[in-house]
C-alpha cells in the first residue's frame, strides 16, 4: 500500500489578519504581497488544505500515463491507474527524499529513485531496491514505505483536483454552485473538453494573489491595460464593458466568475473569425444542453478563478495555474483547452490564438506581467506596504432576487469577486480547521428553475 | 535526441557566407534599433516563424522531435499575419508597458550556411543570445539555436522558415517581448 500523507499540525494564526485584510471596509494592504510570514501561512493554511487543480483527464490516455506538477511548493506526480482512476503522490522518495520523477509528462511502468534505486509501481507501492538483501536482513517492511499519496483526489468534468487535507470538504462541496458556471466552458458539448498538448511554463516576479484576483473578477483592467493588444489583434479597441446591458459577478468559497452574455466577446480578440463562427454554430446545441443563459457565456467577455490559483478565460480558452514560489514570485503553467468534438482546424486555430494572446509571448499577457510585477515590487517599501489599497467597487450590487446560483452581483465592472476572494483567503488564514470557517455564502446552492432562461437579451453584443 | 539537422548539405561559397552572415548581423541590429518595418521587409510572405515550447521528457518518451512537437504549445508559431499583429502591438501608443521601452541586444554566433534543397534556398544555422533590460534594473538573458531557411526573391534574401530552440523548459522571465 502506498502511504497516506500524515496530517501536519496547524500553527497559530497571525495576529494582525484583520489589519491587512479588512474586507467589510473594502481595504487590503500591500504587505499581503510581500511578507514572508504571510506567505508561509498561505502554504500551510491554503495550499496544504484547499483543493488544487493538478491536471486534465485528457492528459492521461492509458495506465501509467503521468504528469508532474506542484501543489503549492510540493512536487507531486499524477498517474493514471489500470482502472482508469488517477492517483497523486508526493514526488519524493520516502528513503532520503530525492525526487523520483523528473520529467513533466510521459508513460511509465513505475518510478525508480536515482539515489538508492527504490522502485515504485504506478499504485505507489515499493516493489524493490538496489541491494535488496540488506533490507531483508534489517527486517524492513516495504509495505510501509510506498510513495506518499495525497489525501483526496477527485475530478469535475475532466478537471482533476487534489488536496493534502483529509479533513477538507468534498470537491463537490468546495466548488459548490460554481460548477453550474464551469459547464459553460467545460461541458458545452457532448464529450466535454481536452487540453492541447504541451504546457508553457514561465516565471513572473509577482505575488500569486495578484494574478488569481485578476482572473477572479477584474475585467475593469482589460479595456485600459490591453488597449494596444486589442488594437493589434482586432484593428480596434476591445468591447466597452460598461456598454453591456447585462453582466454579472458571481462567487462562492472565494471562487469567482465574472461574465457578460455576449457569446463571442472573448473569442473575438483571437482575431480568427472561424472561431466566432464555430461558437455561433454550436450555440443552438448549447441552448439544448445548458439553456439560453449559459449558451450566451461560451465565449463571452469573462474570466474565472477557482480558489486559490486555477484560472481560465472562456473564448480565449487559456487555462493556467499560478504556482506560488515565494511571496514575490510565481511559476505560470499555461494550457489551451478545446472542445473534444471541435473540428481539427478549429482546435488548431485555438492553439495558436490562445498562444498569441495569452502566453509569455502573448500580446495581452505582456501588459499584465508588467502591472502584476510592479504591484508586488512597490510592496517592498516599508511605508508603502502599510497603506490601504481600495477594493470597494460595487458594494451595493448584491442580487437577492435571482434564480442564478451562488452569490450573484449585478455587473462585471465590480470588485465583489475580489472582495470575496480576499475574504475567503483571510478566513482560511484565521481558521484552525474547516469546521471553523465562517460561511459567507448567502446565495443559492443550486440554480433555481428559471436560471437557464433568465436572460432575454440578444447575443452578439460586442461582436466584431 | 535534440532536433537533428542534416549533415549532407553543401557549404556555401565564401562570398555567399559573407553575404548571409552580414545579413544576420544586420537583422539583429535593426531589431535592437526597433526598426520593425525594416525587419518585416526581411521576411518572406510565406514565412513560418516557430519557437516551440520545450518539454522536459524522458528519452524513452520522445515527442515528435524529442523535446518538442509541432502540434503542441509554442511561444511562436506564426505566419506573416501573426508577426504583423505582434509588430502592430509594439507600435500602439497605448502599449503602456513599452514606455519606457525595452532595451535589447541580440547576439548571433556560430553561423553555418549551406545550399538548400531548392534552388535559391539556403539553410542557415546559428546560435543566439538575447539580452533585454527594462526599467531601472530588470535584465533578462536567454540563449538558443536557430535553424533558418532563407530564400532568394528577386535576388533578395528573405527569411522563409525559422525554428528557434531554447534549452529551457521553463522560461525564467515574464515574457519574450522581442523577436529572435
Amino acid at each position: 500500500m502506498a502511504n497516506r500523507i500524515k496530517t501536519i499540525d496547524i500553527t497559530d494564526a497571525l495576529p494582525d489578519i484583520d489589519d491587512f485584510c479588512d474586507i467589510p471596509n473594502a481595504r487590503i494592504s500591500g504587505e499581503i504581497f510581500h511578507r514572508q510570514d504571510i506567505y508561509e501561512q498561505e502554504l500551510e493554511k491554503i495550499f496544504a488544505r484547499c483543493w488544487l487543480f493538478v491536471g486534465h483527464e485528457s492528459q492521461f490516455k492509458k495506465a501509467g500515463d503521468y504528469i508532474t506538477t506542484t501543489m503549492g511548493e510540493d512536487d507531486v506526480i499524477i498517474v493514471r491507474q489500470k482502472n482508469g482512476s488517477h492517483k497523486a503522490f508526493i514526488n519524493a522518495c520516502p528513503h532520503r527524499g530525492n525526487k523520483v520523477c523528473f520529467s513533466e509528462s510521459g508513460n511509465a511502468r513505475g518510478f525508480i529513485c536515482n539515489y538508492h534505486g527504490w522502485s515504485f509501481n504506478i499504485e505507489g507501492n515499493l516493489i524493490g531496491q538496489h541491494e535488496s538483501g540488506i533490507y531483508e536482513s534489517s527486517q524492513f517492511d516495504a509495505s510501509k514505505w510506498g510513495l506518499r499519496e495525497v489525501a483526496q483526489i477527485d475530478s469535475y468534468k475532466g478537471l482533476i483536483f487534489a488536496t493534502f487535507d483529509a479533513q477538507a470538504p468534498s470537491l463537490e462541496e468546495y466548488l459548490g454552485p460554481m460548477t453550474w458556471y464551469l459547464d459553460a466552458l467545460f461541458d458545452n458539448q457532448e464529450g466535454g473538453t481536452e487540453f492541447v498538448g504541451g504546457c508553457i511554463r514561465s516565471t513572473m516576479d509577482c505575488n500569486w494573489k495578484i494574478a488569481a484576483e485578476n482572473f477572479v473578477g477584474d475585467i475593469l483592467h482589460a479595456g485600459w491595460t490591453h488597449d494596444s493588444a486589442a488594437r493589434a489583434m482586432l484593428g480596434g479597441a476591445v468591447s466597452k464593458v460598461s456598454d453591456f446591458e447585462e453582466s454579472y459577478s458571481v462567487n462562492w468559497n472565494g471562487h469567482g466568475y465574472e461574465f457578460a452574455l455576449d457569446t463571442v466577446g472573448n473569442v473575438a480578440v483571437l482575431g480568427e473569425s472561424a472561431l466566432n463562427k464555430y461558437l455561433h454554430t454550436i450555440k443552438p446545441s448549447v441552448i439544448d444542453r445548458l439553456g439560453e443563459f449559459r449558451a450566451n457565456m461560451i465565449g463571452s467577455v469573462s474570466s474565472c478563478t477557482i480558489f486559490p490559483n486555477f484560472s481560465f478565460l472562456p473564448g480565449q480558452n487559456t487555462v493556467r495555474i499560478w504556482q506560488p514560489r515565494g511571496p514575490n514570485k510565481i511559476e505560470l503553467f499555461t494550457w489551451v483547452v478545446v472542445n473534444k468534438t471541435a473540428p481539427e482546424d478549429i482546435k488548431e486555430k485555438w492553439r495558436k490564438g490562445a498562444m498569441i494572446t495569452f502566453s509569455p509571448t502573448g500580446v495581452f499577457e505582456m501588459d499584465d506581467g508588467e502591472n502584476w510585477e510592479y504591484c508586488t515590487k512597490t510592496a517592498r517599501g516599508r511605508v508603502t506596504s502599510q497603506q490601504d489599497l481600495f477594493v470597494g467597487l460595487g458594494m451595493d450590487t448584491y442580487l437577492e432576487e435571482t434564480d442564478l446560483p451562488a452569490n450573484v452581483y449585478s455587473g462585471q465592472l465590480n470588485e465583489a469577486n475580489s472582495r470575496a476572494f480576499y475574504q475567503y483567503w483571510g478566513d482560511l488564514l484565521k481558521s484552525p480547521s474547516w469546521d471553523a470557517m465562517p460561511n459567507n455564502n448567502k446565495g443559492k446552492a443550486k440554480a433555481g428553475p428559471k436560471a437557464s432562461q433568465i436572460s432575454d437579451k440578444t447575443d452578439g453584443i460586442g461582436e466584431k | 535526441m535534440f532536433y537533428k539537422s542534416s549533415d549532407h548539405l553543401t557549404p556555401v561559397s565564401v562570398e555567399e557566407y559573407h553575404r548571409i552572415s552580414t545579413l544576420l548581423a544586420k537583422e539583429y541590429r535593426i531589431l535592437d534599433e526597433e526598426r520593425f518595418s525594416d525587419w518585416l521587409d526581411l521576411l518572406h510572405p510565406e514565412i513560418h516563424y516557430w519557437m516551440p515550447g520545450i518539454e522536459n521528457r524522458r528519452r524513452e518518451n520522445p515527442l515528435e522531435y524529442g523535446f518538442f512537437d509541432s502540434k503542441h504549445m509554442a511561444y511562436f508559431d506564426d505566419a506573416i499575419r501573426d508577426i504583423k499583429r505582434r509588430v502592430s502591438r509594439f507600435s500602439q501608443p497605448s502599449a503602456w508597458a513599452e514606455n519606457p521601452g525595452t532595451r535589447n541586444v541580440h547576439i548571433v554566433a556560430g553561423i553555418e550556411a549551406f545550399y538548400g534543397e531548392e534552388a535559391g534556398e539556403y539553410c542557415v544555422y546559428s546560435t543566439f543570445q538575447n539580452i533585454r533590460s527594462r526599467g531601472l534594473d530588470e535584465e533578462y538573458i536567454f540563449s538558443g539555436r536557430r535553424y533558418d531557411t532563407w530564400s532568394l526573391v528577386d535576388g533578395v534574401l528573405k527569411l522563409k522558415k525559422r525554428l528557434i530552440l531554447m534549452p529551457n523548459a521553463t522560461l525564467t522571465c515574464k515574457n519574450i517581448n522581442t523577436f529572435i
